[in-house]
């Protein structure tokens, strides 16, 4: 959980090194992260903090609202931040509200170019604050890049802040969300303004168009970029096309380019699921196929997430929303006998599977089959050393996390850029790697993540913030539940805590809730999201 | 068919590209081509290069300006007997299991695109288009006088003569050239643009996660001139005692290496333009590079540090083929994969100096110090090595590697410091001793 009670604007006005920190089970894309604590996929530190000997850099995001910036942002710095690029936004308008105060009002010629000297005021005051903390941030806590997050609507306006940045000797790289699709713009507007209770009771096409034109009239002199001067990138129509001016960048930019080129901004979801139970568990040379228990588990996790589906969609009909076909589902698993076998009734009622060789389970090396006790007593030093980061550390022979979050690096990209809903079955180690990218956890949380299978864990993209859904799959044998025995059999140490599991207060059912019925059909879980309240503002207000 | 999965986890699914070359003869286009091949195949993604100069050069070897004019009906007919014999070649190719074919031509009117996709989507291969575009003038005769006149055609003629003649072939199709999606009605093609050589460039419609990563290599690329310097590091005190890896200082000989790189630096560059250095961040590359010039930019690189030999760091060869005997036959065997206990392979190296390659393309003149296995792979990069080949590469002490890549491959220079090392070669399946390289195997 969100353990604060402060709202973003108030922290982002007030406190500049506030700490934030969330659950596993909620995104953790916007905490402040842990002072010397190296990314999921980082190759290599510095002692600057700062890598790819780029320099220090602000992406300045252009474009008017319902572009789907926020969506970049916070795409782009999870992304960085994989990578171990010390990355954060500074959302302008988060400063907006924290200094026109609750329930205040920005005036009506806030962003004229012919503003009255009093709006202009109010707006230098604002940028000045913003400004203020990006350097703070940049030059006391080793930032490396900051997203800045505001409509930057002129190229005077953009000339300057990219002569303003240089002072301070940080590069500016404009980032453009241009977009002339219409549909791209409803859809948009459907999916982040709909909340707003301006709207409510509205036709959401309606609303959409009702939106888009308070947009024009309130910011009604927008300039696409085409400074020659400036560095930018345009992403034209979501990401169709892509102008990129490039007058003096860097291998950084071209990454964040490459990234961009995957992603989308349609919505969609993605789910987790383990692989079913196998007849030799305990070898990972063996490649074993399904038990019985598994294939009766690969049915009944079927069942329950195309129930799963249909109820979703009829609940969005029920609440008045329209009644659009299911998004397709595709089938991800490893090459693995025993997740290509858990896809199989999938497969047979038509859904696409397709095998990823990078998604085998983590390589467990001298490891496989080896008890604790004779790791132990085998390689004490090692047990030693992987006790003090047992997300780097390697057992002989074997992967550890972060070789194996370097290697699903193409993973996550494809699965940025796959447009249908997803399913991926893998193993734990697997999953842990994937769930700490789309969920942001701690380098030191990510071996201690749990997995049950009774479990589909949903993903549900939204563009301040991810969340995770629960499902449970009615019916199994508990044996089957717990943890995954390929692994390596070291308990991973250090103390407990609430953020052991994505599911806060269950650990491992079978022992922990072994008295529950396992019959029992628990509803559908969403994990009580404060941060979205906190968001609420944000969502429904035009920046 | 064998799963077509390489180490860094490239997978391409089926997925099968053509990459079309598209752009008015000295715009670097065969130079594209060739280093996207060159990237590709580095990371084990089968790649080959169609060059439809190549099929027309076998019918007419050295023909004139006006063999060009796409109003001379035989040159015309010949051109396109000679691109689709290319593109016959390729899809035999792809169907054998090729996976990114590159067909180098001009490609310069929407007709020839056209054809081209019908042919190729046919088998469906997607096609996504490269197109360098350039309009400044002596960056296109700086590349007439580099490069073509050293082309087969102009073989035996005077060079002044040869750029001028190829001056007017390139006339002759500026008058039919149109760049991709000039009239708008192109927009549904994939293709990049690149224009004045990076200055400016269009991306669209890619299509799936390969393209995206070949499209990202390419942004990477530059045409201007430059070469690239590898250096091991001087011999080390555990080099003198016959172990690998490991932290240690520089032998006597080491330092007396370090003194003299950088005369032998400015011997190889000709001038005092001063180059970037980058090293791994062990001492013995970093005290290599301290006598360097000042104004030579220094960087230190995690990722340019030695191969980690895990539990045998520090160990001699003798070392450890007695205490890990199957290990070290094993490597012998496959040594591209082998990954030492708790350490790493050459495929896991490459891996990590993949950012490294990216970085060095879009540099200029770049000063490598580093170790043994890293080198070897960078060298593999540039000179094409197989797998099979590259770990075997020898790369002896106190000897300065200048590599030159051009739009046809890769010249290289070596410059011996003439300072005596121990060797730190061994060969496969030898005696577990560093020995000298056999003389047909040198650098």
């Amino acid at each position: 959980m969100a353990n604060n009670s402060y709202s973003t604007a108030e922290i982002a006005a007030n406190a500049p090194r506030y700490r934030r920190k969330s659950s596993t089970f909620i995104d953790g894309i916007h905490d402040v992260p842990e002072q010397g604590s190296m990314a999921p996929a980082q190759l290599y530190s510095t002692m600057s903090g700062r890598l790819f000997h780029s320099g220090r850099i602000a992406i300045a995001m252009v474009g008017l609202p319902a572009r789907g910036k926020t969506h970049i942002c916070v795409s782009m710095a999870r992304y960085l931040q994989w990578l171990g690029v010390k990355t954060r936004i500074f959302h302008l308008g988060d400063y907006r509200r924290a200094t026109v105060g609750e329930g205040g009002q920005v005036p009506q010629d806030y962003f004229y170019p012919n503003a009255s000297p009093a709006s202009v005021m109010l707006r230098q005051k604002i940028l000045k604050k913003c400004r203020e903390d990006i350097y703070a941030w940049l030059n006391h806590e080793n930032g490396q890049v900051a997203i800045y997050d505001a409509v930057n609507p002129t190229a005077s306006g953009r000339r300057s802040l990219a002569k303003e940045f240089a002072k301070h000797d940080v590069q500016t790289l404009f980032l453009e969300s241009y977009v002339d699709n219409e549909d791209i713009l409803k859809e948009n507007a459907r999916n982040v303004k709909i909340s707003s209770p301006d709207f409510h009771g509205m036709d959401p096409d309606e609303a959409a168009s009702h939106y888009l034109k308070r947009i024009e009239e309130k910011i009604p002199v927008f300039e696409t970029m085409q400074e020659e001067e400036l560095n930018y990138v345009k992403m034209i129509n979501a990401g169709q096309a892509f102008f990129y001016n490039n007058v003096s960048f860097n291998y950084l930019s071209h990454r964040i380019v490459f990234y961009l080129t995957n992603l989308h901004i349609k919505h969609r979801t993605t789910f987790f699921v383990r692989a079913g139970p196998a007849t030799d568990e305990d070898s990972y040379k063996a490649d074993a196929p399904l038990s019985e228990e598994g294939r009766a588990y690969a049915v009944k996790m079927t069942e329950t997430l195309l129930r799963h589906r249909d109820q979703e969609r009829q609940a969005v009909i029920d609440e008045g929303g329209p009644d659009l076909p299911l998004r397709p589902l595709t089938v991800w698993t490893s090459t693995r006998l025993r997740t290509i076998e858990t896809g199989e009734p999938l497969k047979e009622m038509g859904y696409k599977v397709r095998q990823r060789s990078q998604m085998s389970q983590i390589n467990p090396g001298v490891c496989e089959k080896l008890s604790e006790r004779a790791i132990r007593s085998l390689y004490p030093e090692e047990v030693e050393r992987h006790e003090l980061d047992p997300y780097h550390h390697r057992y002989p022979r074997a992967e550890s996390y972060h070789d194996l979050a370097v290697r699903l690096e193409p993973i996550i990209l494809e699965l940025e850029r796959e447009q249908n809903d997803l399913l991926i079955i893998a193993h734990e180690s697997v999953l842990r790697v994937l769930y700490s990218y789309l969920m942001h956890c701690n380098t030191r949380d990510i071996p201690k993540l749990k997995f049950p299978r009774d479990e589909i864990i949903e993903i549900i993209p939204a563009s301040y913030q991810n969340e995770a859904k629960r499902i449970h799959i009615p019916g199994l044998d508990p044996s089957t539940i717990p943890g995954s025995p390929e692994d390596i059999r070291i308990p991973v140490p250090g103390p407990p805590s609430g953020q052991l599991s994505p599911i806060p207060g269950m650990s491992s059912p079978a022992t922990a809730e072994g008295s529950e019925s396992i019959f029992t059909v628990r509803p559908p879980e969403k994990v009580v999201n404060k941060a979205k309240e906190m968001v609420a503002d944000k969502v429904a207000d035009e920046d | 068919m064998a799963p077509k999965t390489n180490g860094i986890g490239v997978q391409v699914e089926g997925t099968r590209i053509c990459v079309v070359m598209v752009g008015l003869p000295a715009r670097g286009k065969s130079y594209i081509a060739q280093k996207a091949q060159r990237y590709l195949k580095w990371l084990s993604i089968p790649a080959a290069t169609f060059n439809v100069g190549n099929y027309r050069r076998h019918d007419s070897p050295s023909p004139s300006a006006d063999f060009f004019d796409t109003n001379n009906p035989v040159g015309e007919r010949k051109r396109r007997a000679a691109a689709e014999a290319a593109v016959q070649d390729m899809l035999r190719w792809f169907r054998a299991g090729g996976v990114v074919g590159i067909l180098d031509a001009t490609n310069s009117t929407k007709e020839r695109r056209k054809w081209v996709i019908d042919r190729v989507r046919d088998e469906g291969v997607e096609v996504i288009f490269v197109e360098s575009k350039c309009d400044d003038e002596a960056l296109i005769m700086a590349n007439i006088r580099d490069v073509k006149t050293t082309s087969p055609d102009y073989k035996g003629q005077d060079p002044e003569e040869a750029a001028q003649d190829f001056r007017n072939r390139i006339r002759n199709y500026e008058k039919v050239y149109k760049t991709i999606n000039a009239d708008g009605d192109e927009d549904d093609l994939t293709y990049l643009k690149i224009m004045n050589v990076g200055k400016q460039v269009i991306i669209n419609r890619i299509q799936d996660y390969l393209q995206s990563r070949i499209v990202y290599y390419l942004m990477n690329l530059h045409i201007r001139p430059r070469s690239v310097w590898l250096s091991r590091h001087g011999e080390s005190m555990l080099n003198l005692e016959g172990r690998i890896g490991g932290d240690a200082d520089l032998s006597y000989r080491g330092d007396e290496y370090a003194r003299k790189l950088p005369q032998l630096v400015l011997d190889s560059v000709g001038s005092d333009r001063p180059l970037t250095v980058w090293t791994s961040t062990l001492k013995r590359t970093i005290n290599t590079a301290r006598h360097l010039p000042p104004h030579y930019n220094q960087l230190q690189w995690k990722a340019l540090d030695e191969l980690d030999a895990g539990v045998c760091d520090g160990m001699t060869y003798q070392e450890i083929s007695d205490m890990y005997p199957e290990d070290f036959q094993a490597r012998d065997e496959d040594k591209y994969n082998y990954r030492y206990r708790g350490g790493e392979s050459y495929r896991d190296v490459v891996i990590r100096l993949e950012p490294i390659i990216m970085e060095l393309e879009r540099s200029e003149d770049i000063l490598i110090i580093s170790h043994q296995a890293v080198i070897r792979c960078i060298y593999a990069y540039f000179m094409q090595k197989t797998q099979e080949e590259s770990p075997w590469v020898p790369v002896p002490l106190h000897t300065l590697m200048k590599l030159t890549p051009r739009a046809y491959g890769t010249e290289v220079q070596t410059y011996k410091a003439n300072i005596k090392a121990v060797s730190t070669w061994r060969g496969k399946g030898s005696t577990a001793k560093h020995e000298d390289p056999a003389p047909e195997g040198g650098v």
